[in-house]
């Protein structure tokens, strides 16, 4: 947990000679706030942050709370006491039925999604220096949607949805990175034309829907608006797999992403290869973004949401990757608890919850006078 | 494409320069009877150009004569509506905002407007009767919240910032009407088609409803045409002329929110028509406010027209919703206007 390796004078040190990193630990005292890991054995030590620990540490019981509060709420409470012994498959046969083949799959999609797009939104974030920058608002979420939909209707292709949606991620990040070229991928100019981009897979998908028989047209619905009723299969499993190698990634860039919230030139300087990075943030964030949308279709906002929710629990220099990641599937989590109990027999869409409570969020931080970067 | 994109305001200024603004009106004003004539012969069905054209020869093909007065021709009308109001909305939106970007649609003003009718139907509305008076306060409102955001330290500096404000507040609107559809079945079902934007089924009573706040606004613009003007020389030399400039934009709102309410209580929200029409007028007729807004009168028209157009014929026999190609060819005019070096402040 929360070993980002600090930004501070002290930094990741690793030596040859295991002794020097036990005694370098025992003679430099840490910052504070900070612990001084040291691992002798392995000839390494690092600076493990205390906030950023108990933050993750918060986050992951939250998260388990709500883990056990979606299993239990819906169309038939059960009690969180039979709840748990189901899981584990004991329990009776009714309890164990709805827990484990109804809600069980959901909440891991829900969680995968949810961990997904915070993930690939703080990376977009860093990377475009703007903390508007989410995928789904410069268009890339439409871009796989409508991909993917094509795949769903069958627009002549029989590929699966999650490779369509991969391709569809990467032809809008494509089209938004090249037309905002000119005016470079900070400010706000890369975002509306990422809006552009968006207008224009949104009315593609619109299209598509249009020509199709109408029950086709209505198994896809669900999908433009962003829910977990309709999940197709394998597209979880591979966004798991995806998500686990994802967050290893991240960690793994973890520090090249923080010295990429500076001027390329101060980047580069402290010995980030400045462009190599970028592309390998950038794919990561599309491919991540695209098997999210694969399972449960653009969900706007959680990108928005889950970073900020990070970064303003974290207080800190570093990218709150683990964070984010985490308080994104805690939100999707709930919004898709929301749906389906607050109007029940009715079941919202996901994606509308989110968007309902991201809106307000994204126009406040609009009107906010800017204090910080991402 | 890049080249394509970017030459597209200049080459069509430069041409704009080869004849006077007077040659070009003409030009466009048979432009938009042409287009009025094929709305009239193309449609999704199978009464073509040939059958219409029969008419003139012998009034005996019923079907045809149906289609052509009851179908056709009202949807033209509406069409016209539609464009004029909304193209002049975007112009008037564009000059108060001092944003080139500033749209009914991107901003949030349709948004709003559908969202009113949505909740006065899950109220207990029905649809006819409180449609358009209900759809112009929405629009009134979010016209109000929308540029209230924008004056809003920061923002108001900077075009493209109101846009994303726009979009967020058009999203969270949007989804609060699917919300209240998903709700309530009955109102679903009866607005369904609306929501989406569309000129297809519309009535001429609905052209009719909607004539006086029509007449109200051109009114208002035309008086109001030389303040604007004024007001685009800044707020110091406008009231340094005798205007007030609080009070232009008042009733700039006011008019915005007649002209949007209206048309989108025909149509449906349609986005984009606003922001593409104004584009194209400016590049006609330069930076003076008056001039482009007569150029938006054949404008609007034109586009929404061509666009009905293609509508019916691009997946004949069903149709698109109109909103969708709007969207197609109102994105790149986005794109091209976001990518230009320098941002046109009105």
């Amino acid at each position: 947990m929360a070993n980002h390796p600090s930004l501070t004078g002290v930094a990741t040190e690793s030596h040859a000679v295991p002794n020097h990193a036990a005694e370098y630990a025992n003679r430099v005292p840490a910052p504070e706030g900070y612990w001084h890991i040291a691992l002798p054995r392995w000839g390494y030590s690092f600076l493990l942050e205390k906030r950023a620990l108990a933050v993750n540490i918060g986050l992951l019981i939250a998260l388990l709370a709500a883990c056990l509060l979606y299993l239990s709420l819906g169309n038939v409470p059960l009690a969180p006491s039979a709840v748990i012994p189901a899981v584990l498959g004991k329990g009776d046969m009714m309890t164990a039925f709805m827990v484990q083949e109804l809600r069980l799959p959901r909440l891991i999609a829900a969680c995968f999604t949810g961990a997904a797009f915070a993930l690939s939104g703080i990376l977009m974030q860093t990377l475009a220096r703007n903390r508007l920058a989410t995928p789904g608002i410069i268009g890339i979420d439409n871009g796989a949607t409508a991909f993917a939909v094509a795949s769903i209707v069958g627009m002549g292709v029989s590929i699966a949805p999650p490779a369509m949606a991969l391709a569809g991620a990467t032809t809008a990040a494509v089209l938004t990175f090249g037309l905002a070229a000119g005016s470079g991928t900070q400010g706000y100019r890369f975002i509306v034309a990422g809006i552009g981009v968006g207008a224009v897979f949104g009315a593609i998908t619109q299209l598509m829907l249009a020509q199709v028989a109408i029950d086709t047209a209505n198994a896809a619905y669900p999908w433009t608006v962003g829910s977990l009723n309709a999940r197709p299969g394998g597209a979880v499993q591979l966004l798991g797999i995806g998500l686990a190698l994802g967050i290893v990634a991240a960690l793994a860039l973890a520090r090249s992403l923080s010295l990429l919230r500076f001027k390329d030139a101060t980047a580069s300087g402290l010995g980030v290869r400045v462009k190599a990075r970028r592309l390998q943030v950038l794919m990561l964030s599309v491919v991540l973004t695209a098997f999210a949308v694969a399972v449960a279709g653009p969900v706007g906002m959680v990108a928005l949401i889950g970073p900020e929710i990070a970064r303003s629990l974290s207080r800190a220099r570093h990218v709150p990757i683990l964070a984010a990641t985490l308080a994104g599937a805690l939100v999707m989590l709930l919004a898709d608890l929301a749906g389906r109990t607050l109007f029940a027999p009715v079941e919202i869409p996901v994606g509308i919850v989110t968007a309902v409570v991201g809106g307000p969020w994204l126009i406040w931080i609009l009107m906010r006078p800017q204090r910080s970067r991402p | 494409m890049k080249d394509a994109v970017t030459s597209l305001p200049s080459a069509v200024s430069s041409a704009s320069r080869r004849y006077a603004p007077r040659t070009w009106m003409l030009i466009l004003l048979t432009a938009l009877v042409a287009v009025s004539v094929v709305s009239l012969l193309i449609g999704a069905g199978e009464v073509g150009p040939r059958r219409v054209l029969g008419l003139l020869q012998n009034a005996s093909d019923s079907e045809a004569q149906f289609i052509v007065w009851e179908l056709r021709a009202p949807r033209t009308l509406i069409g016209i509506a539609v464009g004029i109001s909304l193209g002049v909305a975007g112009a008037l939106l564009q000059a108060i905002s001092r944003n080139p970007l500033a749209e009914p649609g991107l901003l949030g003003v349709s948004a709003g407007a559908a969202f009113a009718v949505a909740l006065a139907l899950v109220l207990g509305a029905s649809a006819a009767t409180l449609r358009i008076s209900v759809a112009q306060l929405g629009a009134l409102v979010g016209c109000i919240c929308v540029l209230s955001v924008a004056r809003f330290r920061g923002v108001g500096n900077d075009p493209v910032r109101l846009v994303l404000a726009g979009a967020a507040f058009s999203g969270l609107l949007g989804s609060l009407t699917s919300l209240m559809l998903l709700y309530d079945q009955r109102a679903a079902d009866e607005i369904r088609f609306w929501v989406v934007g569309s000129l297809a089924g519309r009535r001429l009573d609905d052209l009719v409803a909607v004539l006086p706040s029509l007449l109200v606004a051109a009114i208002a613009v035309v008086v109001m045409a030389r303040p604007l003007a004024a007001l685009a020389l800044g707020e110091r030399a406008a009231s340094g002329l005798g205007h007030h400039p609080t009070l232009i934009r008042w009733v700039a709102v006011g008019c915005v929110a007649l002209l949007v309410g209206a048309a989108t209580a025909i149509a449906g929200p349609i986005a984009f028509v606003g922001l593409v029409v104004p584009f194209v007028a400016r590049a006609f007729a330069g930076p003076d406010i008056r001039r482009t807004l007569w150029f938006c009168l054949p404008i609007g028209p034109l586009i929404v027209l061509t666009a009905d157009i293609i509508s019916r014929v691009v997946v004949a026999p069903s149709e698109l919703p109109l909103g969708v190609l709007t969207a197609l060819c109102g994105a790149p005019v986005l794109i091209a206007v976001v990518r230009a070096k320098r941002l046109p402040m009105l």
